[in-house]
């Protein structure tokens, strides 16, 4: 592609780099923005700077936050005592599109695999112990996905609270989710919290 | 039953395009060294085990071309259908079965039961334990899906594994909390696979060793076993006997990815003692029984591929063997000859249609 502006090149390069996002999708992009006002474009920009620099990651369970604590752990009408254990951000806003789900989430960052070097340090997996031996945890509820490498993650975290008599679930596996929650239907991820299983009976069932 | 009606190659190995249709049971394929002969049946194989029998998919393209096709119509039980693999040129593979591509290849899997016997795999006979394990596992892959899943999940689980040893040595950690679950979840296919070798081992020996007396025609003392650590210790006194020295290894030192098929002749390694025409008898023992066994559980009869096999055989060998895969046998057969005149001798006296390929340009 030959730009006769560096400026122009400049900014289809940065949006080029975006996931998803080809050349020609960039220069499309680029040239819509140039046809707008000059403020409204510098309004774009400040959003998005703004966005990555203050955004927070909420101290207790790893989600997006605007500010110390997500607006999921601030709500006192959601059950605390409930907690649903997902890989990422995506799988929170997945779950939570259901309005299906009134506990809170620990986003763990992915899941243990030896082999991508992620052990059960790389994750948030410590503070979800803290949140079981300190708050009083009821129900913890895993929302990973359905691989060998998300049942490590389960088994392994399981053991580590095993000393506290609480109810460990999972919701049922058969829909994809973890990484490919999001295009898991609405429906189908509601029915699958709701049908969820002791960790036990999947462990048994699965292979 | 089953059988291939025909057989298309685009960009396949040495094949720009062609199409064979197969219309008998009996086929014969002959050529020169280098026309394509084992080309066009690593392609029947293709068609059945989604790869190839010998390489891996891109060494498979023709050279210079992008991306390859093949595709046959298979007959199963008086059904037509279509299947085709596809390499595309961004390297992705696909398979598709009436049109319609598979989601996960290892479903493919025993649709099709083939066995194909190669001058290479004289390894089978003489080279690692590794062979025989591949051996053993494409036959029980192929008679129960359920096997092949469980032997990937295995294989996984067990990279993951030496991942974490690897790790904790390396880091000198000595946390094995996660070791402790990767074992705990290891040795749910670990048994499955070692309990179904085992089972499969008690028809499957006795069957081997028949038909190598047949072929052999005289008494001699060879002896067949299967070989697992499992048969004494079970998995979790096996990972806890072996996890000191799997540290040091930085690897799963004992499992069912070490089991071996021990053959011995004369209470000696077969490959220290036999000679070569004996190794290829076993070879051929051990396919025929191979070939037995997918027959009598899947109910019909495997596709089988000779490939160059009449090579250092006597001619009264290659009589038992062609009238025990031709005439004993209701299967569609591919035989492999470099001589025309030879191979079309040998197919003559079956007294049975069949359908010579000759892939020389003349
Ligand atoms: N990727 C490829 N592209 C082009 N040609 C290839 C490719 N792979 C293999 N070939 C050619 O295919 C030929 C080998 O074919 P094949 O092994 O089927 O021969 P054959 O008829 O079985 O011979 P032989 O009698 O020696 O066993 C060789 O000439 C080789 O160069
Ligand atoms: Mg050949
Ligand atoms: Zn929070």
């Amino acid at each position: 592609m030959q730009f006769s502006s560096a400026l122009l090149e400049n900014a289809v390069n940065e949006f080029a780099r975006l996931p998803g996002i080809g050349k020609k999708t960039a220069l499309r992009l680029v040239l819509h923005l140039l046809k707008q006002e000059t403020a409204d474009v510098q309004h774009f920009g400040e959003i998005i700077s703004k966005m990555r620099s203050e955004i927070k990651f909420c101290h207790r369970c790893a989600n997006v936050a605007d500010g110390d604590i997500c607006s999921i752990c601030a709500n006192s009408m959601r059950k605390q005592e409930v907690i649903c254990v997902v890989e990422n951000i995506r799988d929170v806003i997945a779950i939570e599109s259901t309005q299906q789900f009134n506990g809170t989430y620990h986003v763990l960052g992915g899941v243990i695999s030896p082999l991508d070097g992620i052990g059960p340090d790389q994750l948030k997996i410590e503070s979800l112990i803290n949140r079981v031996q300190k708050d009083q945890v009821q129900e913890i509820i895993f929302a990973l996905s359905p691989t060998i490498q998300g049942d490590t993650t389960i088994f392994y975290i399981q053991k580590k609270i095993q000393p506290h008599t609480i109810r460990i679930t999972t919701i049922s596996r058969g829909i994809a989710f973890g990484g490919e929650l999001e295009y898991a239907d609405e429906m189908t991820l509601a029915r699958s919290l709701q049908n969820r299983l002791p960790v036990e009976s999947y462990v048994a069932n699965s292979h | 039953m089953f059988h291939f009606e025909n057989l298309t190659l685009v960009q396949f190995k040495n094949y720009a395009s062609a199409t064979f249709s197969l219309n008998e049971r009996i086929i014969g394929i002959c050529g020169n060294n280098g026309v394509g002969k084992t080309n066009l049946l690593d392609a029947l194989h293709y068609l059945c085990f989604t790869k190839s029998y010998f390489t891996r998919d891109t060494s498979n393209i023709r050279q210079g071309n992008q991306g390859f096709r093949i595709e046959g119509h298979v007959n199963l039980f008086d059904e037509k259908e279509k299947v085709a693999c596809i390499l595309r040129e961004t390297g992705k593979k696909e398979f598709l079965l009436k049109d319609e591509p598979y989601t996960r290849f290892s479903k493919h899997i025993g649709r099709y039961p083939c066995v194909m016997i190669a001058p290479d795999d004289i390894q089978l006979i003489i080279g690692i334990p590794d062979e025989r394990r591949k051996f053993i596992d494409t036959i029980l892959s192929q008679l129960s899906s359920e096997y092949l899943q469980n032997l990937i999940i295995y294989t996984k689980i067990l990279q993951q594994r030496n991942s974490c040893l690897r790790s904790i040595t390396e880091t000198n950690n000595r946390d094995f909390s996660l070791l402790d679950v990767l074992d705990e979840q290891l040795m749910i296919p670990g048994s499955y696979i070692f309990e179904k070798r085992k089972i499969f081992m008690v028809g499957f020996l006795p069957l081997a060793k028949q038909l190598y007396e047949d072929i052999a025609r005289q008494p001699e003392n060879i002896s067949l076993f299967y070989n697992s650590e499992l048969m004494d210790l079970s998995y979790p006194e096996l990972l806890k006997m072996n996890r000191a020295k799997d540290l040091v290894a930085m690897r799963t030192t004992g499992g069912v990815h070490r089991d071996d098929l021990e053959l011995n002749f004369n209470n000696l390694p077969f490959k220290q003692v036999a000679s070569q025409g004996q190794r290829k008898s076993l070879l051929f023992a051990l396919k025929l029984a191979e070939m037995e066994i997918l027959k009598n559980e899947k109910k019909f009869t495997p596709v089988l591929m000779l490939d160059d096999v009449f090579e250092k055989l006597d001619e009264e060998r290659i009589g038992n063997l062609l009238e025990r895969v031709c005439l004993l046998n209701d299967g569609q057969v591919f035989i492999t000859d470099t001589n025309a005149i030879r191979l079309e001798e040998k197919l003559i006296k079956l007294k049975r249609p069949y359908q010579m390929i000759n892939l020389n340009n003349d």
